[in-house]
């Protein structure tokens, strides 16, 4: 065989290239956990404009970080915040309020009924939870129709979400794009289902006998891009290989804190610490402080 | 001064509603339920099906050390208490009752299933709560104007079709908070669910910081059903934003026992989550 199979390993810079102003970008992980957070900070690095953020059914803060980046033009989000740590995300509300970013009001089911909807190729998913809420009416997308079997209940129709890239954290990866999360899966398989293309982050490259050892646990087949970048998950869990940086995500909150209560310069100060290509950013977080989030792996091999 | 914070005090309530047969979700930003529904399996109901946090993560602690309350409902901690752990969209494919509508009758014959549904009891928060059980995540203002951003539904109206019971709590009890009429509606109460043919009852409580209110079988409007220690009916009506109907005698809930605890904090609740 004299042609090659194609390897979608590229730079975190030559990644991100790739994403165009004013695109529809989905982020994986959820909650504190699995954010391909070194992605995000690139896109922000690079000046990324009017992007359409989806986020995952229980986003963090890093979709809070896109939005005090001045990077996201409208939101698909069920929640943005860090439960105990912060329990709404401060840009969200600063952007939210003054009418800088346009919302979509949704849920986690209505999320994956769009993705379900844009995955299997289907017009739209139908949902019952949500009809008798405020959401019909927020989010101009959905459509209330009555049951048309039992003809007394009134259903709600989510259109098709389909995102231009999904960008979801594996914990390993081959040079072909077959990824497998190390712990919770979460949404990312819908996410990057959904998606036209698919970019992983990845701890590690792995040689493809690694994957084929256990194929049972790929989670994302064939990747359009994969970008290596450990610790990239930081300052979130990475499932299978550290934990969330409380301090980090404590100054973060302090910080977006700041820039809600009108002082930009201590944001911006905080963006010109955190926003750097990937290896200078982990000098700042320092060795000693990586070391320390170690967990061992739950998933064994 | 009591010896107990509220929350320990609201965690002690929940746990005393859990049956042995429930099965009982408890979502993101509600430690208080974390440490309710394991300390129901710690003490009186090893058999509690409970689903913690994003993932399907069905945790069982009954046997096994909690080494602390986790602080988020994803983290990695948690798959350590967990028998299994499913995508997140998993959970929407949980959402029937085993038996349909029939599960929501009283003494069904499905009640005891022991397979994992979603769920007997859910634990809603808001930013506001009215006297219909209505409840707000969503903002404050109006569609054009939201003066006040809140934290999102996140999945709560999703759970309003089929959960049998809620539970809709808020963390201070004061005017701005219980309402007449929420500016807006992320988890339907009782009249709405009832109006639009959901299975699932809808709240069956509001827990505030000062009291419990349940709600009139016909009218379907809260009302003053019990107080916690040390709180007044007149407390309460005096901070309350919606005319307080009251039950035919407000009891005042048990303090936590000596035993319930021993129990929360020696054994769920080791780093004092609770106690601030």
């Amino acid at each position: 065989m004299s042609k090659k199979r194609k390897e979608v390993v590229k730079s975190i810079e030559d990644a991100v290239s790739l994403i165009k102003d004013g695109q529809t970008v989905a982020i994986g992980g959820f909650g504190a956990d699995n954010h391909p957070m070194a992605m995000v900070r690139e896109i922000i690095r690079k000046g990324k404009k009017n992007l359409t953020i989806v986020a995952s059914a229980t986003a963090g803060l890093e979709i809070d970080l896109l939005i005090g980046a001045g990077v996201v033009k409208k939101l698909i989000a069920p929640y943005v915040g860090q439960e105990m740590y912060c329990p709404i995300g401060h840009n969200y509300r600063k952007y939210a309020e003054s009418g800088q970013i346009e919302l979509r009001e949704t849920s986690e089911y209505m999320l994956y009924a769009g993705l379900f909807a844009a995955a299997s190729g289907q017009e739209f998913f139908a949902w019952r939870g949500g009809v008798g809420t405020s959401i019909p009416e927020l989010n101009p997308d959905l459509v209330e129709f009555m049951d048309p079997i039992g003809k007394t209940k009134k259903i709600i129709a989510v259109p098709p979400l389909r995102p231009d890239w999904a960008i979801v954290h594996v914990g390993w990866s081959d040079v072909y794009g077959n990824g497998q999360h190390l712990g919770a899966r979460f949404g990312d398989r819908w996410l990057a289902r959904a998606a036209n293309r698919i970019m992983t982050q990845t701890e590690r490259v792995v040689p493809n006998s690694v994957i084929r050892k256990n194929p049972f646990m790929t989670t994302i087949a064939y990747a359009d891009v994969v970008v290596e970048a450990p610790y990239g998950g930081h300052p979130y869990a990475a499932h299978g290989f550290y934990k969330e940086d409380v301090e980090f995500i404590q100054d973060y909150v302090k910080s977006s804190d700041a820039n809600r209560k009108g002082d930009s310069k201590t944001w911006d100060e905080y963006l010109k610490r955190h926003i750097q290509e990937h290896y200078a950013y982990l000098d700042t977080v320092g060795i000693k402080k990586l070391l320390s989030l170690y967990t061992h792996p739950i998933v064994s091999w | 001064m009591s010896d107990y914070s509220w929350k320990e005090m609201m965690a002690v309530v929940f746990s005393r509603e859990i049956e042995d047969t429930d099965k009982v979700t408890s979502g993101a930003h509600t430690e208080i339920f974390f440490a309710a529904t394991m300390l129901a399996q710690k003490t009186h109901a090893p058999n509690l099906k409970l689903q913690l946090g994003g993932s399907v993560t069905l945790c069982q602690v009954t046997d096994i050390e909690v080494s602390e309350l986790p602080k988020t409902s994803t983290g990695y901690e948690l798959i350590r208490y967990a028998e299994s752990v499913h995508d997140h969209p998993d959970t929407f494919l949980f959402y029937g009752a085993p038996g349909g509508k029939d599960y929501y009758k009283e003494g069904s014959e499905y009640r005891d299933v022991n397979h994992f549904w979603f769920a007997d009891k859910f634990f809603v928060g808001g930013i506001q709560v009215d006297k219909w059980g209505n409840t707000n995540m969503i903002g404050l203002g109006t569609k054009e104007k939201m003066t006040f951003r809140g934290p999102g539904t996140i999945g709560i109206n999703d759970i309003a079709v089929g959960v049998r019971d809620t539970y809709a709590f808020i963390t201070a009890h004061d005017k701005r908070r219980l309402v007449e009429k929420v500016d807006f509606i992320s988890h339907p109460g009782k009249k709405i669910c009832r109006e639009n043919e959901f299975y699932g009852g809808g709240p069956k409580w509001i827990v505030t910081p000062k009291c419990i209110f349940d709600f009139d079988p016909d009218t379907l409007e809260a009302r003053l059903y019990m107080t916690f220690p040390g709180v007044t009916v007149d407390d309460v009506k005096a901070n309350t934003g919606f005319a307080v109907k009251t039950a035919k005698k407000v009891e005042t809930v048990e303090p936590p026992t000596k035993a319930e605890l021993e129990a929360l904090r020696g054994e769920v609740d080791k780093t004092g989550v609770l106690r601030h």
